[in-house]
């Protein structure tokens, strides 16, 4: 009997993932790959975002000359006390860094990121201008100083907050299941959303907070245009926002925690508060430091609430680092400048990506 | 359950109530008639119950306006995207997870590097090359660049990675050819990891506030969470804090909506799309 067709030949495994991977592969190429390359070598121009889209070849090649401006000023000395604030504090975690290595304290991955943040807080702030200079940029490193500061709020905020929470909301009963819905609730909504409600909230005029304010005979704080209260305000509304994934992580932390070691404590007289400090805590370790990374990956890239709510005002004192970015792009039209900082966000998430990564392979083995 | 249980859940319930003041009171603001809210912000229990109500501010919204447009712009987005990633992370998590061909190792350690270039580095850049295509203000635009981010592959990879080998073996032995092991086979078992990456993306697209901003410029165009953006800044003087606020709730409820439903995945979904990306 004739065969009514020529059986195709089957696909080889090769070919079948070359017809799989070409989609991704393709996207990833034009729409990933290329543009971060494209981004350095738009750095390396001065490149004018009216000009080159009239006239093409309007760039020219500056070579570093971009991070130079950015980045750089005239007459830049280097001294060990010159901000000694934050330097002390570099030291400080230069010290606890080691300590915390040598006494077992912390993995080594843990203490060699302590020590590396320690001794870039120590060196980076020593550097200012000397007598007659001044930087080519005013307001990049304020303006990167902001977005620490703005990290340094909010992480913490969230982390503490987030682990109290989860410890008190584990279990499995359903009026935890409803508290934890009501306060994961805010984390699915969008940026925009959480601005509209906070920027009212905060209102000197109309505000819940100023209403309740004028309830207990106080007078109203002008929350968004006040130096100082401007900051507390959008770290306040990004607490709020961005609790949820934490307290997640954290429950699923505390999940992993062995039963036995309550019942064990138990014995000892150890529940409740005591229960947590000396064994939910002590085993929360890893999952407070990838929570902890997490948020600052999350967190340094903070743009529409520093965008939406206070516009980097007042006198710049909520400007942050992609905010900059985005502004010297797109208003004063100086691309080549903005990627240079684009670059400089990408090298420091770059390495909180690596760190997260490396604590991500820990666990799995 | 003991005394102490019901007292910690009393404690508890207050910051949850506090946690939970600013929506009820966006809500509660979308049902006041204007006049009465530019007045007063507190009328009944500093504001949080919507007494006078009114339901105006919704029809005003859905009758003049363009909140109805943006919501069907971040639809489309959100509904494209999707499937887009779906579409690339399944074949190219299963290629990478299930098949053997050369530079293997290479093309997976060149997509994970990929997760570590976050948005705002390469915002720029793409915008000079969607304005020399000509490509921005379209819902594409919106898209694609999303679809490029390996966050997915990575997923669907460690999903397929888990399922057992001699699943695919009988079929090979059947003289089943690869891609119809993939169609017929893993796609079906693929099913809970394809409803946590949709509805990552779909929150991510329907969130997404920068990309929208530097691509969209005309308001046609707009997503809802940009254009509520628009709206905000004079809310007072131009439609009035009850018709802005109804748009607030508006651009959330879709979210919202998703997430009481498919509670278990959105929290899954977020913390794969934290801890991994």
């Amino acid at each position: 009997m004739p065969r009514h067709h020529i059986a195709r030949p089957a696909l080889t495994q090769r070919q079948a993932a070359a017809i799989l991977l070409l989609p991704f592969l393709t996207v990833y190429a034009v729409f990933l790959v290329y543009p971060f390359f494209k981004g350095i070598w738009i750095s390396l121009h001065d490149w004018n975002l009216m000009a080159v889209a009239f006239n093409p070849d309007a760039k020219t090649f500056v070579g570093l000359q971009n991070y130079e401006r950015v980045m750089w000023g005239r007459n830049i000395t280097w001294g060990a006390w010159s901000s000694p604030g934050l330097q002390m504090l570099g030291l400080i975690g230069l010290g606890a860094g080691f300590l915390l290595y040598r006494t077992g304290r912390a993995g080594k991955v843990t203490a060699l990121a302590i020590l590396i943040a320690s001794l870039l807080l120590f060196v980076l702030p020593g550097f200012h201008p000397g007598e007659g200079g001044r930087w080519y940029d005013r307001r990049f490193w304020p303006t990167v100083g902001n977005t620490i500061v703005f990290v340094g709020l909010a992480v913490p905020g969230v982390t503490i907050t987030a682990m109290l929470l989860a410890a008190a909301l584990d279990g499995e009963t359903r009026a935890k299941a409803v508290l934890r819905t009501l306060f994961f609730l805010s984390q699915v909504l969008s940026v925009t959303v959480v601005t509209l409600i906070w920027q009212i909230m905060f209102s000197p005029r109309q505000g819940l907070i100023a209403n309740l304010t004028e309830l207990f005979g106080g007078s109203p704080i002008v929350w968004l245009t006040a130096e100082g209260f401007a900051m507390a305000a959008i770290v306040i509304a990004t607490i709020w926002w961005s609790l949820g994934i934490a307290m997640i992580l954290f429950l699923a932390g505390i999940q992993d925690i062995s039963k036995d070691l309550y019942e064990a404590g138990a014995l000892d007289n150890a529940t409740g508060a005591k229960a947590f400090w000396y064994i939910t805590l002590p085993n929360l370790k890893r999952t407070i430091t990838v929570v902890v990374v997490l948020q600052i990956i999350l967190h340094f890239q903070v743009f529409g609430q520093a965008h939406l709510m206070t516009s980097g005002g007042p006198n710049d004192s909520t400007q942050v680092l992609v905010r900059y970015i985005y502004q010297t792009a797109f208003r004063d039209s100086e691309l080549g400048r903005a990627s240079a900082m684009a670059v400089f966000l990408f090298v420091i998430m770059g390495g909180f990506s690596i760190l997260q990564f490396v604590l991500g392979r820990e666990k799995d083995q | 359950m003991n005394r102490s249980y019901y007292w910690l859940i009393l404690a508890l319930s207050v910051p949850a109530f506090i946690w939970l003041v600013p929506t009820i009171w966006m809500v509660s603001l979308s049902f006041q008639p204007n006049d009465v809210l530019a007045r007063t912000t507190s009328s009944t229990a500093l504001g949080l119950i919507p007494i006078p109500f009114t339901p105006e501010n919704y029809i005003a919204l859905f009758r003049f306006g363009q909140v109805p447009m943006w919501f069907l712009n971040s639809l489309i987005v959100s509904v494209g995207m999707t499937v887009a990633v779906l579409a690339v992370s399944t074949t190219a998590g299963y290629a990478l997870a299930r098949l053997d061909f050369p530079l293997k190792g290479p093309v997976i350690v060149l997509c994970l590097m990929g997760l570590m270039v976050p948005e705002q580095a390469v915002f720029i850049p793409l915008y000079t090359m969607f304005a020399d295509w000509g490509w921005h203000n379209s819902h594409h635009a919106l898209i694609l660049p999303r679809v490029a981010v390996p966050i997915g592959v990575f997923l669907m990879m460690q999903f397929f990675k888990a399922i057992p080998k001699d699943i695919e073996e009988a079929a090979r032995i059947d003289g089943v050819g690869w891609l119809q092991i993939f169609w017929y086979v893993m796609l079906p078992l693929a099913r809970p990891a394809m409803m946590t990456l949709a509805i990552l993306t779909f929150l991510y697209a329907w969130n997404d506030y920068l990309w929208p901003l530097v691509s969209a410029q005309q308001r046609e165009f707009f997503t809802i969470t940009l254009g509520l953006a628009s709206i905000q800044s004079n809310f007072a003087q131009a439609e009035g804090l009850g018709r802005v606020m109804a748009s607030g709730v508006v651009a959330s409820l879709p979210v919202v909506v998703l997430f009481l439903i498919f509670q278990r995945y959105v929290v899954r979904a977020m913390t794969a799309g934290g801890t991994k990306g």
